[in-house]
């Protein structure tokens, strides 16, 4: 992932969001961008997911400039490349544990009983298996986020986005969810997390990224994920 | 309470919902259009020709005045009269011959003997003429003609050479209008009468009353004693009553009123259900700003006055453009009416013009109380909570089973969201089945129209008639000129021969049987009946049996379902009929659709009649042609053939028919509008509920396109659903409301007019609920389609 000189203003007399912010993210590395609430964390992750564009710079992921995608094109590179994983889940209420796995895999087009059985074994690994016919209403915060973890994989992204994902959760929680993107993080998946949890980007994160008024402050490497 | 905190926050509701907004003032706007377009029509509809005489100063009476006997003071003494409200005349008049070129048709074509009345001006206070196209004669050799006469032969522009007077004049048809009692078939410059009358014809005028008391016949009677005995003794040649001409409208309308007063009844009950749909699902929409105005200290009547205000300020706008909308539709189509109806002007009348606004003000008012004072009782966090996101739960046993379906996943989502409000689904559902059964209820109709007006006219059977001169009535009005020739009388034993002759020549005949018709007294009947008698198979010429069968044999007839009402006889009964003095038993084998002299007719065959009536002599023949042929082209050719002394006339629907199924065509297509905002509406809603949603597709990689189907099956599976159960309740309706209606105009209708459905039509029927599920839901949908992921994430 390669940001260039990026810009997000959302109000062309107002304040950058996001102030000429450059970054790069090797394959297979962890980058835990941090920051006081404001500083443009969240923009900086919607920029790389394509959820929004830029005003200035280009954004590359996986070698594909996706400043210049139509929506259409974004949609199908989210579905490929990206996985992402929310503050508050963002699980749909009305489908069951399993179909809100599946549901990138469908939209991708993934085959149908590949698609079954990648659900089947993400669901088993991140052992919420006896809960696939559950609706998420009726999961603890934990679980679901597991079953969000699970929906950002199941088309096997290039990079994974966390914003927050472990801030609806109590620490106890929080620490279990932690653990699986650390094991992600150490079979090789790179990840952007926006965090405000210093612990959370020491343990998942080779490298922190501090964000202030929307620009890129700090660069620190070395925080260290042992592999 | 005051008013400070509602005004804002109704203007601060329109701002925000403005496509809310805009969807309630454009259903309120059709729907009061359409009303005011129905209930002008239904309105005029129910009287036109009073309508229209009360507004033209209709002549009750109109008589001809001999000029050489009443001076013009003793005529200008009758408006003094007793009785005598109004007079105008004395405009002197002329029966003139004429005769036109056609291009095409070799030699001048005769017209009929026409009355050219003189006057200067269309207005007067008495027989307000009507001017429907071009201008009011100004010069001499100039002809206004009435819309009577306006057609193929004589239009805008034609020149006509009168025949018999000396240098032939030559007049211009420059206008065309119509007068409310036929007062003349064209008028022309006063001066020039007397240049059009032919050597010694004695110098006549029409001099045209209204009274005090003119409603039935005896009263125009007296009327018209009391004028003669004012002038001197044989003054008053002749003197035309108002009321045949009234009865004449009454009947030929009579079978075709209630169809338009059933469409119109069921439009404005339609168009109440929608309304009332669209406008409660509005506040219920509204309901979580409802919650935040009451945690910020709204009381809820001003809760209720805050939500009212917003709905009824888009109504206002709606029913305002909309009264003027439907006045502007209706200028047309009441224009179209008049003339069909043979009546002046119709326009909609003012109360209508003030009710249906007040009326559709007040519905939508109530339909926006209701669920504004629930929400207002409701405590500010249960009305958040209503008004957030569908009740978790529903829904989701649907999203399992679609889910199974090899089905692409936006498709089944789309179909499954609409179990879970399933209270605004049933909403949109009554809105489609409303507007999806109008569409199967006015392709029903239509269909049974046309068939009706090819019943009434004989256009399909026997689209021409070939008349012997001797005069007789017509079956149906006559619609077409008069072919080359007509006028001139050749010998009796001539006339029997040609026509046989001239339509086995022709190549385009088809069959023909000659027809006569004799005048019957009929037990139990005050006045004399027609008997039509056909000369060998007749069972082609149009009448459609609604019971019984054809006649076989001598003394066997057909008989139209009010006949069999009055005489309180059925079929398979005898009746003695008297005919030229001769009693002839019948018997009744069948019964017909037709509508001749209100249902007062028989129908047989030649033995039936020749018993009774020495030297039976046919008076017209009808013919049926061979498909392909053009029906005026074989009109002029065996005119040309016949020469004098024959009428050659086509039999055309009236086109009062096509003005109708234009008007349910446009209601129609109205109501499918108003439906297909009920679904917009609900889309928009649900789009809404949905922000969120829709941004975690989008996150997950849901294409715009995929994002557009998915919406749009939001509703597709409810249009469909409502689409196949409009089919059967749109059937069940016109199944239901034609016979009421007809036997509402005194006739049973035939099996042929209620089954009209064809397959391959019903399929497509089927689909007219999906059509107007899609078409309200594809604006929406891409709007969902376009709204930015990361704002519809950060949505609550």
């Amino acid at each position: 992932m390669q940001l260039s000189d990026v810009s997000k203003r959302y109000d062309n007399d107002g304040p950058a969001a996001v102030d000429r912010v450059s970054l790069d993210l090797a394959t297979g590395e962890s980058v835990a961008v941090m920051g006081p609430s404001g500083s443009g964390k969240s923009t900086l992750l919607n920029l790389v997911a394509g959820l929004d564009r830029p005003s200035a710079g280009t954004v590359t992921v996986a070698g594909e400039r996706i400043d210049t995608l139509s929506e259409t094109g974004l949609a199908r590179f989210r579905g490929r490349r990206i996985g992402m994983i929310f503050q508050f889940f963002n699980l749909l209420d009305d489908l069951t544990v399993a179909d809100n796995v599946l549901l990138p895999a469908q939209l991708a087009g993934m085959p149908r009983a590949r698609a079954r059985a990648r659900v089947g074994q993400l669901l088993e690994a991140l052992r919420i298996e006896r809960h696939r016919d559950a609706y998420p209403a009726r999961l603890s915060g934990g679980e679901r986020q597991r079953v969000a973890i699970a929906r950002a994989l199941v088309n096997q992204p290039d990079l994974l986005l966390a914003d927050e994902p472990t801030g609806a959760l109590d620490t106890a929680t929080g620490e279990g969810i932690c653990e699986l993107l650390l094991d992600l993080v150490r079979s090789g998946q790179s990840m952007l997390l926006v965090t405000h949890n210093p612990d959370l980007a020491a343990r998942c994160a080779s490298r922190t990224i501090q964000l202030v008024d929307g620009s890129l402050v700090s660069d620190v490497r070395g925080a260290g994920v042992p592999r | 309470m005051r008013p400070g905190p509602v005004v804002r926050a109704v203007r601060g509701g329109l701002s925000r919902r403005r496509v809310q907004t805009v969807v309630i003032g454009l259903v309120v706007l059709i729907f009061t259009a359409a009303c005011t377009l129905a209930l002008g029509l239904l309105v005029d509809s129910s009287a036109p020709f009073d309508h229209a005489f009360a507004a033209q100063r209709g002549a009750h009476l109109a008589t001809a005045v001999d000029l050489a006997k009443a001076t013009p003071a003793q005529i200008a003494a009758t408006a003094h009269l007793p009785g005598v409200t109004a007079m105008s005349g004395p405009y002197a008049e002329v029966v003139i011959s004429g005769q036109v070129s056609l291009p095409g048709i070799p030699g001048p074509v005769r017209l009929p003997l026409v009355t050219l009345a003189g006057r200067a001006r269309p207005g007067g206070p008495v027989d307000d003429i009507t001017l429907d196209s071009g201008r009011w004669v100004r010069n001499p050799g100039e002809v206004v003609i009435s819309r009577d006469l306006d057609g193929p032969t004589l239009k805008l522009g034609q020149q006509v050479t009168v025949t018999g007077v000396p240098g032939a004049p030559r007049l211009t048809v420059v206008g065309i209008a119509k007068s409310i009692t036929d007062s003349a078939g064209g008028w022309v410059m006063p001066a020039e009468i007397a240049a059009l009358a032919a050597h010694g014809t004695p110098p006549l005028a029409q001099v045209l009353y209204r009274f005090a008391t003119a409603g039935t016949t005896t009263q125009v009677s007296a009327d018209l004693a009391e004028v003669g005995a004012a002038l001197p003794a044989g003054a008053v040649t002749g003197g035309q009553s108002y009321l045949p001409i009234r009865l004449q409208a009454s009947e030929s309308l009579a079978p075709i009123v209630p169809f338009v007063v059933a469409f119109g009844i069921i439009g404005l009950v339609m168009s109440v259900l929608i309304v009332s749909n669209v406008v409660s699902g509005a506040v219920v929409a509204g309901y979580r700003r409802i919650g935040i105005l009451k945690s910020i200290g709204f009381t809820p009547a001003q809760v209720v006055a805050a939500y009212v205000g917003q709905v009824v300020f888009s109504a206002v706008i709606g029913c305002l453009a909309g009264v003027a909308l439907g006045n502007l539709l209706s200028a047309p189509l009441l224009s179209k009416t008049a003339n069909v109806y043979g009546v002046g002007v119709l326009t909609v009348p003012t109360w209508v013009s003030v009710l249906v606004p007040a009326a559709v003000c007040v519905l939508v008012g109530i339909a926006a109380l209701l669920p504004a004072l629930r929400a207002g009782r409701l405590s500010a966090i249960q009305a958040i909570a209503t008004g957030r996101a569908p009740r978790s739960g529903r829904g989701y046993a649907a999203h399992r089973l679609l889910g199974r379906l090899r089905l692409p996943r936006p498709v089944t989502i789309g179909l499954a969201t609409p179990f879970a409000r399933p209270a605004r689904t049933a909403v949109t559902l009554v809105a489609i089945v409303c507007g999806a059964g109008t569409v199967t209820f006015a392709v029903g109709l239509s269909t049974s129209l046309s068939m009706v007006a090819a019943a009434v006219s004989h256009s399909a059977s026997e689209p021409v008639q070939i008349a012997l001169s001797g005069g007789f009535e017509h079956k149906a009005r006559p619609a077409a000129p008069a072919g080359p020739g007509a006028g001139q009388q050749p010998s009796p034993a001539a006339q029997q021969r040609a026509p046989q002759a001239a339509l086995r020549a022709e190549p385009g005949t088809l069959r023909y049987v000659a027809e006569a018709v004799q005048q019957a007294n009929v037990p139990g009947l005050a006045h004399q009946i027609p008997v039509h008698a056909f000369r060998g198979n007749a069972t082609w010429t149009g009448y459609d049996l609604i019971s019984g069968r054809w006649y076989r044999g001598p003394g066997e007839v057909e008989v139209p379902t009010y006949f069999l009402t009055v005489t309180g006889k059925a079929v398979g009964d005898t009746v003695t009929i008297t005919v030229g003095g001769a009693q002839v038993p019948v018997r009744i084998v069948g019964e017909v659709f037709d509508t001749e002299n209100r249902g007062l007719a028989m129908l047989t065959g030649w033995p039936t009649l020749a018993r009774a009536v020495p030297g039976l002599a046919p008076q017209w023949y009808d013919v049926a042609l061979r498909p392909g042929t053009n029906a005026q082209a074989y009109a002029n050719a065996i005119g040309g053939k016949l020469g004098p002394g024959f009428d050659v006339s086509l039999n055309a629907n009236d086109p009062f028919f096509l003005t109708l199924v234009g008007m349910i065509g446009i209601l129609t297509l109205m109501l499918a509008l108003v439906a297909g905002l009920g679904v917009l509406n609900t889309v928009v809603l649900s789009t809404r509920d949905r922000v969120h949603d829709i941004g975690v597709f989008k996150a997950l990689g849901m294409t715009p396109r995929q994002i557009i189907v998915m919406v749009v099956c939001w509703v597709a599976g409810t249009g469909l659903a409502a689409g196949l159960l409009a089919v059967p309740a749109g059937i069940a309706l016109h199944r239901y409301v034609l016979p009421v209606m007809a036997q509402s105009a005194g006739t049973n209708v035939p099996a042929s007019f209620l089954h009209v459905y064809r397959l391959d039509e019903l399929a497509l029927l089927g689909l007219s609920g999906l059509v107007i599920a899609v078409l309200g839901a594809l604006l929406p949908a891409g709007w969902a389609a376009k709204i930015s992921t990361a704002s519809a994430l950060r949505a609550e």
